[in-house]
């Protein structure tokens, strides 16, 4: 009977890991993309503007974890838009959402029980690009673990590491903010996946493939369609790393999982000579976790 | 039957760039980097800084085209004969005794020679990156328009990257978002070329490259002469641009209009459109402090 019952899941999980991406989920993938490009400031007048410079900025939403893993294995920048059909869907995607008359599909799209299926999608999408993606590196380096690592995450969390430079096609450069310095709960999630699967592929980790993308994604979904419901932007991270930082790097991060009220307030109390420099990293961290949960919450009256 | 007119254009199309053409692409380059302002301190100051600059200049395109295919982005020094002219051409534009060439190059019929034959060279360059770019993928055409355009207007791109990090750019004088002239009509020319090699375009190359490039040098002498720096398509441009994005440019006014005087139509985009306004201004005012 248990076997039985493990048989059926695995098979499960082995079809579910079969599922063909390209149409429906890739769709999603990119509609839920370039939505988190609308909700930028300035995005809306720029594609009124320079409807190019806003494609742009769009294909890259939609397809920067290639262009960016493609970039750190030294293959061809474009190498994915030579499938057409991929970047004319986004293309396409693109002009609805910016474009419509009367605003109707994305009034549409974000109508949030809609919303939730895309983001659920997305997450599909997501996390096969990580289980892709390492075992592309692993193709290339059998035992770089950290190269496998570093295209999982790059391929997991997408435009997010490279928002300095989609920023610079909006006209838009700031350096002192990115991605590293207030990591999104899609970009830690995706580092840890990575791992897991790193783990999986240099067989540390006795599950199937298909088990382990199953029962990650099933936790990528729970999780991005709770925080997407409720409007939070916590992550759930936050409690354990709320224990483990403390031990591992020794830090008083009283105010940093509750932030809300003081979140710049510790950045004078630690004028030390020698681990300054994290703590300062901090302070501007949750300072700048500050702004832009601001800014998120004046998008979210917007909706 | 047309046999003088067909040989005429497959001459054309078969010239080489080599000195003459290459010669006039570097020289309007170097020039161009001459006029802006502080070049010639930079080039008194720190040489090797300003002819690396210059080499950027020359070589942009190429260097943009081989980061985008992952060949080494210094391949173009492979190439010593080119380097060697274009380093000469920027040491004779820099420290020729007496400025002779410059002011040479300020009197217009030269400077209409050259231009022009800087544009031939453009058509030469969406060719090669057509061509080379199929040779990586038969089907992508996107990739082909894309590199198509960064071989003939990507030095621009690279110029401006290369002032960003001496930190002298402000990023919201980007080329993509105001799109030069010369950025359009490449763009314009590497569908176009795109298309003849996929086979949808029913011309015959050496026709489509004498037509192109035609094209390119008249509009180039013509705005030289009448010293627009509009764009002659302008009006096509309108009209394309109403009818792919029009009704959003006539609706945004009105919408302005209604957050004042009755907002009876504040739907979400209007809203959010006034907030991201509003950041954006914020924004700007404070990069506006920072400065």
């Amino acid at each position: 009977m248990e076997l039985l019952s493990a048989l059926s899941l695995g098979e499960l999980a082995l079809s579910f890991s079969r599922v063909p991406l390209f149409p429906v989920f890739d769709l999603s993938y990119f509609i839920v993309s370039i939505l988190y490009l609308k909700y930028e400031p300035g995005a809306v007048e720029l594609s009124r503007r320079h409807p190019m410079a806003s494609w742009l900025c769009a294909m890259l939403h939609c397809f920067g974890s290639y262009i960016l893993a493609d970039l750190l294995l030294g293959e061809p920048l474009i190498d994915y838009f030579s499938n057409n059909s991929s970047v004319l869907l986004a293309s396409a995607v693109w002009y609805l959402i910016f474009f419509c008359p009367l605003d109707l599909f994305y009034k549409c799209v974000c109508f949030l029980p809609v919303k939730l299926i895309f983001v659920a999608m997305k997450e599909v999408v997501r996390v096969r690009k990580i289980a892709v993606g390492i075992h592309h590196a692993h193709h290339h380096y059998h035992h770089g673990w950290f190269i496998m690592i570093a295209t999982g995450w790059v391929k997991g969390s997408g435009v997010a590491l490279m928002s300095n430079f989609e920023q610079l096609f909006r006209g838009v450069w700031k350096p002192e903010t990115n991605e590293i310095l207030h990591m999104s709960f899609p970009t830690k999630a995706s580092l840890y996946g990575a791992i897991l699967f790193t783990l999986q592929q240099t067989r540390w980790l006795p599950v199937s493939k298909a088990s382990l993308i199953f029962i990650f994604t099933m936790f990528m979904v729970s999780c991005k369609v709770f925080l997407t419901a409720t409007h939070s932007h916590t992550s759930p991270f936050d409690v354990l790393e709320g224990y483990i930082c403390p031990v591992l790097f020794g830090m008083t991060l009283a105010g940093d999982h509750h932030h809300d009220n003081h979140g710049g307030v510790h950045g004078g109390a630690h004028g030390g000579s020698g681990p300054s420099s994290p703590h300062s990293a901090m302070a501007t961290k949750s300072k700048e976790e500050l702004s832009e949960g601001s800014r998120k919450k004046k998008t979210k009256k917007a909706d | 039957m047309a046999s003088p007119w067909d040989e005429l254009t497959l001459a054309f199309s078969r010239i080489s760039m080599f000195p003459f053409f290459d010669i006039a692409h570097y020289l309007v380059s170097v020039m161009a980097l001459k006029r802006q302002p502080g070049a010639v301190a930079v080039a008194w100051k720190n040489p090797v800084s300003s002819w690396f600059t210059a080499m950027l200049h020359c070589f942009g395109g190429g260097i943009l085209s081989c980061i985008l295919l992952a060949e080494p982005p210094l391949k173009f020094l492979a190439d010593h004969t080119n380097i060697l002219l274009a380093s000469s051409i920027w040491y004779i534009i820099f420290f020729c005794p007496h400025d002779l060439v410059s002011q040479g190059y300020s009197f217009l019929p030269v400077q209409l020679l050259a231009a022009g034959m800087k544009e031939v060279t453009r058509t030469w360059k969406i060719v090669g990156g057509v061509t080379h770019a199929n040779s990586y993928y038969k089907n992508g055409w996107i990739v082909m328009i894309a590199i198509g355009w960064a071989r003939g207007a990507g030095g621009s791109v690279i110029t401006n990257f290369e002032q960003l990090v001496k930190g002298g750019w402000k990023p919201q004088a980007d080329e993509w978002l105001k799109m030069s002239y010369p950025a359009k009509v490449t763009l314009l020319g590497s569908v176009i070329f795109t298309f003849q090699h996929t086979e949808h375009l029913a011309i015959s190359r050496h026709h489509l490259v004498f037509f192109y490039t035609v094209f390119l040098v008249v509009t180039k002498i013509v705005m030289m002469i009448t010293e627009t720096a509009t764009v002659s398509s302008a009006p096509f441009e309108d009209a394309v641009s109403r009818i792919l994005f029009g009704w959003q440019q006539q609706i945004s006014p009105h919408e302005k209009k209604n957050e004042i005087k009755s907002p009876f139509r504040s739907t979400d985009s209007s809203t959010s459109k006034s907030i991201a306004g509003n950041s954006d201004k914020v924004k700007k005012k404070d990069t506006k402090k920072t400065e």
